[in-house]
């Protein structure tokens, strides 16, 4: 197993936001997690990725207890966030962007570049744009090509098509798909059709809790099996 | 044009050499020996807050440390101005890296405020504690030994001198900002716990810019510790960061050359500003408005737009 999540307890303050949740995550796994908007999503994978203590609860990743190690800790054992606001290093160039990303992780430049442009050839031409004149579909690209430098071993990416165009959405899940089977992910994924093309696995959220977990490939790939749970 | 300037390491050092060039044999070379040395401070003050994204209300500390530092080695060791350059500039890097890793903890409000109350603090200490060593009130008078051509008691060996000083700053710190290491700064300024998520520790980058940031000041005020030929608690007053903080704002956070306008505007307002109107400080606080609701990336940065 490769990570797993043990009855997490999350607060904000005063306001529990996650009531024992727990998961796992077998290595190569693309697993979705879906429930309604303030459902505690989110809050799950902002704490397996360490941006948020948990008051209570164990997270392991590859047997080693993660829970409360710092950030920069986190990143380097290979977990890599792709975050929901699609907020890159606005005053650096994509290149800058790529080359900040890479310097921890010991890639060379080219390698890292060349990673980023492999899922997304057309990067190319803006490598010397400053990246807050990208658009939020390239922002999103940038940002999973970033994530993939060095040697990542679970990818979370948060709600990666929000806001985003049709067109560009299309561009997106190919990019997980092409990813799917190479990298662990954990996707939090509000659209059920984009779910049931991605999911080998997915976890329903209420409530702040892990409600339901679905495994069934055919129930997967049908929405309404449980869209009125969400 | 002025995008071109900045783009380019050299043009940049010509530029900056030839305002300062003109400026001085147009008007007095001691009073622009003055700016140059002020314009070093605003770049100091400015990596910690136009490239790293932390105001702080104290950086007259490190002025101050290296005006103590070039001023107490002349005065009680030896007078040789490059070694008391050194000491100047090895004692604020020394204040920086002690308090340093108290301060650098902290962020945004509780860091201005921290070294605003190391300053009070360093102020007290120069003022009564150590008044043997630091000439209390009164400061010290200090004299440089003359090695031939070397005579820091000649103006014009002085405004070269100084403006050679402010070159080699410049160029530094420029090299320094357009490097990695620069744009992981700017990265910090805008998100810093995304760039830990990246696998940075960030505090070391932090403590790091603060020991340069406070060398470069202290440089600064062992520059004019030598200029004036003598160092007091002028030189460490808290009230008089509000001039830095100010100069960075006029001349545009964020860049070098931004900087040294900055520098140099403050310093024509105060020096010549007070000549026809008295309190030339209202000015500043006017000005101060404009720069805050209608030019927010300083005079560089309209320039630079324009």
């Amino acid at each position: 197993m490769l990570l797993s999540v043990e009855n997490l307890d999350v607060h904000y303050g005063p306001a529990q936001v996650l009531y024992g949740a727990s998961l796992h995550l077998n290595e190569g796994e693309l697993v979705c997690l879906v429930g309604r908007n303030g459902a505690g999503k989110t809050t799950l994978l902002r704490t397996i990725g360490g941006f948020m203590r948990p008051a209570s609860g164990t997270i392991t990743f590859r047997g080693d207890r993660i829970d409360g190690l710092l950030l920069e800790n986190v990143a380097l054992m290979g977990i890599r966030y792709v975050y929901q606001d699609k907020r890159v290093f606005g005053e650096l160039t994509v290149r800058e962007n790529i080359e900040l990303a890479a310097y921890p992780t010991g890639e060379s430049l080219d390698e890292a570049i060349s990673k980023v442009l492999a899922i997304h050839p057309k990067m190319e031409s803006l490598l010397d744009s400053k990246a807050k004149g990208l658009s939020g579909g390239e922002r999103q690209i940038l940002l999973i090509g970033r994530a993939l430098i060095g040697n990542p071993q679970l990818l979370l990416v948060d709600e990666p098509t929000e806001g985003l165009a049709a067109i560009i959405i299309g561009d997106i899940i190919k990019i997980l798909l092409k990813m799917k089977n190479k990298i662990t992910m954990v996707v939090v994924e509000q659209n059920l059709a984009t779910v049931a093309r991605l999911a080998d696995r997915l976890y329903v959220m209420k409530e702040g809790c892990v409600s339901r977990e679905i495994v069934d490939e055919q129930t997967i790939k049908n929405p309404s099996c449980y869209e009125d749970e969400l | 044009m002025f995008g071109k300037v900045e783009n380019n390491p050299t043009l940049t050092l010509v530029f900056t050499a030839a305002i300062f060039l003109i400026f001085g044999y147009a008007t007095s070379l001691p009073k622009i020996t003055d700016f140059m040395i002020f314009c070093i401070f605003v770049i100091g003050f400015d990596l910690l807050y136009g490239h790293m994204g932390q105001l702080s209300f104290g950086h007259m500390l490190y002025l101050g440390a290296g005006a103590y530092g070039c001023g107490m080695f002349a005065y009680h060791v030896y007078p040789d101005p490059f070694l008391s350059l050194l000491a100047g500039v090895l004692l604020g890097a020394l204040v920086a890296a002690v308090l340093g890793p108290l301060v650098v903890k902290t962020s945004a409000a509780a860091f201005a405020l921290l070294n605003l109350a190391l300053n009070e603090v360093g102020a007290y200490l120069v003022l009564s504690p150590w008044h043997k060593w630091t000439g209390g009130e009164d400061g010290l008078s200090l004299f440089f030994k003359k090695y031939g051509f070397i005579n820091f008691q000649q103006s014009t060996f002085r405004f070269y001198f100084c403006l050679g000083s402010l070159l080699l700053v410049v160029y530094l710190v420029l090299r320094l900002v357009r490097s990695p290491y620069g744009n992981l700064l700017k990265a910090i300024k805008e998100n810093e716990v995304r760039v830990k998520f990246l696998g940075y520790n960030t505090y070391v980058y932090k403590y790091i810019t603060f020991i340069i940031s406070g060398a470069i000041a202290a440089f600064a005020g062992a520059l004019t510790s030598i200029n004036l030929s003598y160092t007091n608690t002028s030189l460490i007053s808290p009230a008089r960061n509000v001039e830095v903080i100010f100069a960075a704002l006029m001349g545009g956070a964020g860049s070098v050359i931004g900087a040294v306008v900055g520098g140099t505007a403050f310093m024509t307002i105060s020096n010549y500003l007070a000549v026809y109107l008295i309190r030339w400080e209202m000015f500043l606080g006017f000005a101060l408005l404009v720069f805050v609701f209608w030019i927010r990336k300083g005079i560089w940065g309209y320039v630079r737009k324009v």
